[in-house]
C-alpha cells in the first residue's frame, strides 16, 4: 500500500504542462520497486513516532554544530539547515548513467580549461565564441600558460542535476569553483543510519564515508611529483562564513590544519603557516575562498581573507591551489550552453547527460524569443549564483517581468534563459505527514590523476509547497540520498 | 606542531571554561547565603564582588540580583553566560582540532545556557541550574581527557585552565587574607563559604577534620600538594604542560617554561609552617604577578612571535 500521495500538479504549471516525475510513485500511483522497503517501514510508523524521529534528527544536527548563524540586531541565533528524514533513493542502473555522464563531462571541462588557458584551439576553431570566454568575469588572464598537474583544474566539482518529467536526468549547472554541501551529504547519511537502521541495512546502500580520504589523496596527488609527502591545508574565510562547519568538518576528517589567511605568510615565493614552533611550509591549499579573495596582490585588493603573494608562489610552482583559480569560466552560465559541443570537440562523444535547453540572450534572435516568452521562462544572470538575480517567469508578476525585460535589453549578454523545468518530487515529512516536494541532486566528483564520482549526493529540497527553488538561502533543505548497490558494486561495508 | 592561532584558541577555551565553573560556584555560594542570615549574605556578596573585581558597593546590598547577573548577564564580561559563549566561540574556531565528543559537551552547555529557557530555569531553581552547569563542565573535562590526544593542543587547553584557576583562587585568597589595610576575614560562615567557593570543603574536612581555622585553610588552598585547586597544585601543572609544550621550540624560546618552574618551586619549597596569616599578602601578590607574566610570555613565545626570528634557514 502506498503511504505517500502524488504531488498536486495544479500548484504550478510547467511551461510544457508536464506532470513532474515522482521519485517514489509511478503515474498509476504504485510504489517503484526500489522504494518498497522504505514505504513499508513508513507505513508501520505512527505520525507521532515520525515527528519524534524528526526532533531527534534536528537535535543531532544542533549538537554537532551543523548550523548557520543568523545575525540579528542584538543577538545572533543559530539555525540548522532543515533536513528531511526520508531518504531519496536512486537505483543502481540509473546511477551508472549518472556516473558515466559526470565523468565524461568533468573530463571534457578540464580539457576545455587546459585549452583556453593554453593554446585556445577550441576558440580558434570557432566551437565556442572567443569573446564569450575571454570576456567572462570568471576568466583569469593570470592563469594563462600555467602548468596544472594532470590538467586537473577542478579537483572538486559539485554538479546540479535535475530529473525531468520524462524521468531522465539532465545537468542544470556545473559548479567548478568552490562547491559546498558535501558535509551535509555525510551528516545526512549519519542521521539516516540512526533513523532507519533496519531499512538501511536491508537496502544495500553504497558507502560514502571514504569521501574525506579520497579528497585527501586527490589533493596530495596534485603535488606528489615534487614533494614526497605534501603538507595539505584547508583554507577557510573563517568562522563567520556560512559553510564554516563544512570547512572544519573536512579538515578534521582529513587530518589537515584548517587555516585562515592570517595564519599564512609568503616568503621567497614559498607559503608558510604560523605554528607554535615557527613557520612551516605548505604544499597544497584546498581553498574554500573565492578566486577574487585569495590574494590581494593579484586579485581584489581589499580582501582580508587571502594571503598577499599567494598567486606568485602558485605561479612559481611552489604551492598548488585547489581548485585552480579561473575554473569558474567553465561553469559560466553562458558557456554552459556549449558544454555538449565541448564534450564532442574533445572526446568525440555525445553528452551522456543532456543539458537543459538554454537561450543565450547575447544572440539577437534568441533575445527576442526570450522577451516574447518571459512568462514561461526562467531567466538567470550569467554571473550570479545561489538563486539570486533570477526571474522565474511563471511565478513573477507582470511588473517584475517588465522590469526584468528592461534589464535584459540593457545588457543582453549578461543573461540566459531556460524553460521552467518541473523538478521531480520526492516524499518528504511535512508537519507529521508525508507530502511530495521538488528536489534536485548534487553529486560530488573528484578529479586529480583520475576522476572519481562519489556514490552519493546531496538531495536538495524545496520545502515550500510547489516551490522549485532548492537553494538553502531561499528556504531549501536537504535529505540523504541512497545510491543502491547493483550486481557489480561493492555494497555497504 | 600546531597553528599558532589554534594554540591560542585552545588556551582561551581552557581559561573560559575554568572561569565559568568558578563563577558558578561563587554564584551558588552567594545564593545559598541569601537563605541564611541577611548580614551573612551581604558579607558573602561583598567578598564575591571583590574577588571578581566589581567595586560597586550597592550591588552587595541585593545578593540575589548580584548572583543572577553573575550567572546570566551577557553584558557582564565575567558572567557565566559570557564565559561559556566565549569558550564555545573559541571551540568553534578550532572545531577541527577538538574531538566531536569534546565539542558536543561544550556545545550542549552553551545551547542550554544561552537558550530561551535559561532565565526561567534559573528563576525556578538557581541552585540546580548552576549545579547542572558544573556537572556538565566536568563531563566536558572528562571528554577532553578521555578522547583528545594528550599532545600539544591538549596541553594548551590545560595550560589555560590551570593558569586561570591559579589566578582566580589567588584573587579569592587575596580578598580574605591579602589586604594589609584590613584584618583577615576569619568568621566561621565566611571561611566555610571560602571552602565552598574553592570546592574544597569535603577535601579540607577529610584532611583537617571539622576544625575550621583560617591558617589551616590558607595552608590547604595555597600549599597542598594533592588538592587540585590549590595554588601549588595549579602551578605544578602549569610547569608540567608548559615544559611539554616547549619541547618543540628551540632553546632560545623557553622563557615561559623557566618562569613557570620558578613559580612552582616558590610554592613547593615555601616555609609553610612559619607563614603568618597577615603575611600571606606578599606571597599572593608575587604569585598573581608571576601568573600574569607567564600569560604574556606564552603569547609572545607561541602565538605572536616576530616572523624575522622564525624564518626557515
Amino acid at each position: 500500500m502506498a503511504t505517500a500521495k502524488r504531488s498536486d500538479t495544479s500548484a504550478i504549471e510547467a511551461s510544457d504542462g508536464a506532470i513532474p516525475y515522482d521519485e517514489m510513485l509511478t503515474l498509476a500511483g504504485e510504489v517503484r520497486s526500489h522504494y518498497t522497503g522504505l514505504d513499508e517501514r513508513i507505513a508501520t510508523l505512527a505520525s507521532e513516532d515520525m515527528a519524534e524521529r524528526q526532533r531527534t534528527l534536528e537535535r543531532f544536527f544542533l549538537l554537532q554544530g551543523i548550523t548557520f548563524t543568523v545575525y540579528g540586531a542584538e543577538s545572533s541565533t543559530e539555525r540548522i539547515i532543515p533536513t528531511d528524514l526520508l531518504p531519496r533513493i536512486i537505483p543502481a542502473e540509473e546511477w551508472a548513467t549518472i556516473e558515466k555522464g559526470l565523468t565524461q563531462r568533468l573530463r571534457a571541462l578540464n580539457m576545455f580549461l587546459a585549452d583556453i588557458y593554453g593554446e585556445q584551439q577550441i576558440l580558434m576553431d570557432g566551437v565556442v565564441p572567443r569573446d564569450l570566454v575571454l570576456m567572462a568575469p570568471s576568466y583569469r588572464r593570470e592563469m594563462q600558460n600555467l602548468y596544472v598537474p594532470h590538467q586537473a583544474y577542478a579537483n572538486v566539482c559539485g554538479s546540479d542535476l535535475i530529473r525531468q518529467p520524462n524521468g531522465a536526468f539532465a545537468v542544470l549547472e556545473d559548479n567548478l569553483r568552490v562547491p559546498s554541501g558535501v558535509s551535509y551529504m555525510l551528516a545526512n547519511r549519519e542521521a539516516s543510519k540512526r533513523t532507519f537502521p533496519g531499512t538501511f541495512r536491508a537496502s544495500n546502500v553504497r558507502a560514502i564515508d571514504r569521501y574525506p580520504d579520497l579528497l585527501l589523496s586527490t589533493l596530495k596527488g596534485m603535488a606528489a611529483d615534487w614533494r614526497p609527502n605534501p603538507q595539505v591545508v584547508v583554507l577557510t574565510p573563517g568562522v563567520y562564513n556560512s559553510a564554516y562547519y563544512e570547512h572544519a568538518y573536512l579538515a578534521r576528517l582529513m587530518g589537515c590544519p584548517l587555516v585562515e589567511g592570517r595564519d599564512l605568510v609568503v616568503h621567497d615565493n614559498m607559503v608558510y603557516m604560523r605554528t607554535t614552533t615557527g613557520l612551516r611550509r605548505i604544499d597544497v591549499i584546498y581553498r574554500r575562498v573565492d578566486d577574487d579573495f585569495i590574494d590581494p596582490l593579484t586579485f581584489r585588493r581589499d580582501s582580508g581573507l587571502g594571503v598577499a603573494g599567494l598567486f606568485n608562489a602558485y605561479r612559481a610552482g611552489n604551492v598548488v591551489i585547489c581548485n585552480a583559480p579561473g575554473t569558474g569560466v567553465a561553469d559560466d552560465k553562458a558557456v554552459y550552453a556549449y558544454v555538449p559541443e565541448i564534450i564532442k570537440y574533445y572526446l568525440g562523444e555525445d553528452a551522456i547527460l543532456p543539458n537543459i535547453e538554454t537561450f543565450l540572450c547575447r544572440e539577437p534572435a534568441q533575445l527576442s524569443h526570450v522577451l516574447a516568452n518571459l512568462d514561461k521562462l526562467v531567466v538567470k544572470a550569467v554571473g550570479a549564483s545561489g538563486g539570486y538575480g533570477m526571474l522565474i517567469g511563471p511565478h513573477a508578476s507582470a511588473k517584475e517581468r517588465s522590469e526584468f525585460a528592461d534589464a535584459l535589453r540593457a545588457d543582453p549578454a549578461n543573461y540566459i534563459a531556460q524553460p521552467t523545468i518541473q523538478l521531480s518530487t520526492a516524499p518528504c515529512l511535512i508537519d507529521g505527514g508525508i507530502d511530495p516536494r521538488h528536489v534536485d541532486l548534487r553529486p560530488f566528483i573528484l578529479s586529480g590523476e583520475k576522476i572519481t564520482v562519489t556514490p552519493g549526493a546531496l538531495t536538495r529540497v524545496a520545502l515550500k509547497k510547489g516551490s522549485l527553488v532548492v537553494n538553502s538561502s531561499q528556504g531549501g533543505g536537504s535529505k540523504d540520498t541512497w545510491i543502491l548497490a547493483g550486481e557489480t558494486e561493492e555494497p555497504q561495508s | 606542531m600546531m597553528l599558532a592561532r589554534v594554540a591560542d584558541s585552545l588556551y582561551w577555551m581552557g581559561r573560559y571554561v575554568e572561569r565559568a565553573e568558578h563563577m558558578c560556584r561563587l554564584s551558588d555560594v552567594m545564593l545559598n547565603a541569601t537563605l541564611d542570615r541577611s548580614d551573612a549574605a551581604t558579607q558573602v556578596a561583598r567578598i564575591v564582588l571583590a574577588a571578581v573585581g566589581d567595586n560597586d558597593p550597592d550591588k552587595a546590598k541585593s545578593p540575589y540580583d548580584a548572583a543572577r547577573s553573575l550567572a546570566l548577564d551577557r553584558g557582564d564580561g565575567g558572567s557565566i553566560t559570557t564565559s561559556l559563549s566565549r569558550a564555545r566561540e573559541n571551540a568553534r574556531q578550532v572545531r577541527d582540532q577538538i574531538t566531536t565528543e569534546t565539542w558536543e559537551r561544550l556545545n550542549l552547555i552553551y545551547l542550554r545556557v544561552t537558550g530561551p529557557g535559561a532565565a526561567k530555569a534559573f528563576n525556578d531553581g538557581s541552585s540546580a541550574f548552576l549545579h547542572d552547569i558544573i556537572a556538565d563542565l566536568h563531563l566536558f573535562r572528562g571528554a577532553a581527557d578521555a578522547t583528545m590526544s594528550h599532545g600539544e593542543g591538549w596541553r594548551f587547553l590545560l595550560l589555560g585552565m590551570y593558569l586561570e584557576r591559579a589566578q582566580l583562587n589567588g584573587r579569592l585568597l587575596e580578598v580574605f587574607f591579602g589586604d594589609v589595610r584590613k584584618r583577615p576575614i576569619t568568621d566561621h560562615f565566611a571561611l566555610t563559604s571560602l571552602l565552598r567557593m574553592s570546592c574544597a570543603l569535603e577535601p579540607y574536612l577529610r584532611r583537617y577534620t571539622a576544625d575550621v581555622r583560617p591558617e589551616l585553610i590558607l595552608e590547604f588552598l595555597m600549599f597542598d600538594e594533592d588538592f587540585p585547586r590549590s595554588i601549588r597544585f595549579s602551578t605544578a601543572r602549569i610547569e608540567e604542560h608548559l615544559s611539554a609544550a616547549s619541547r618543540y621550540v628551540d632553546a632560545a624560546h623557553t622563557g615561559p617554561e623557566r618562569m613557570a618552574g620558578r613559580l612552582k618551586a616558590r610554592l613547593q619549597y615555601a616555609d609553610v609552617e612559619n607563614i603568618k596569616l597577615g603575611e600571606a599578602g606578599a606571597l599572593l601578590t608575587t604569585v598573581l604577578d608571576e601568573c600574569a607574566a607567564i600569560h604574556a610570555a606564552i603569547y609572545d613565545t607561541f602565538v605572536a612571535y616576530s616572523l624575522e626570528m622564525r624564518l626557515p634557514a
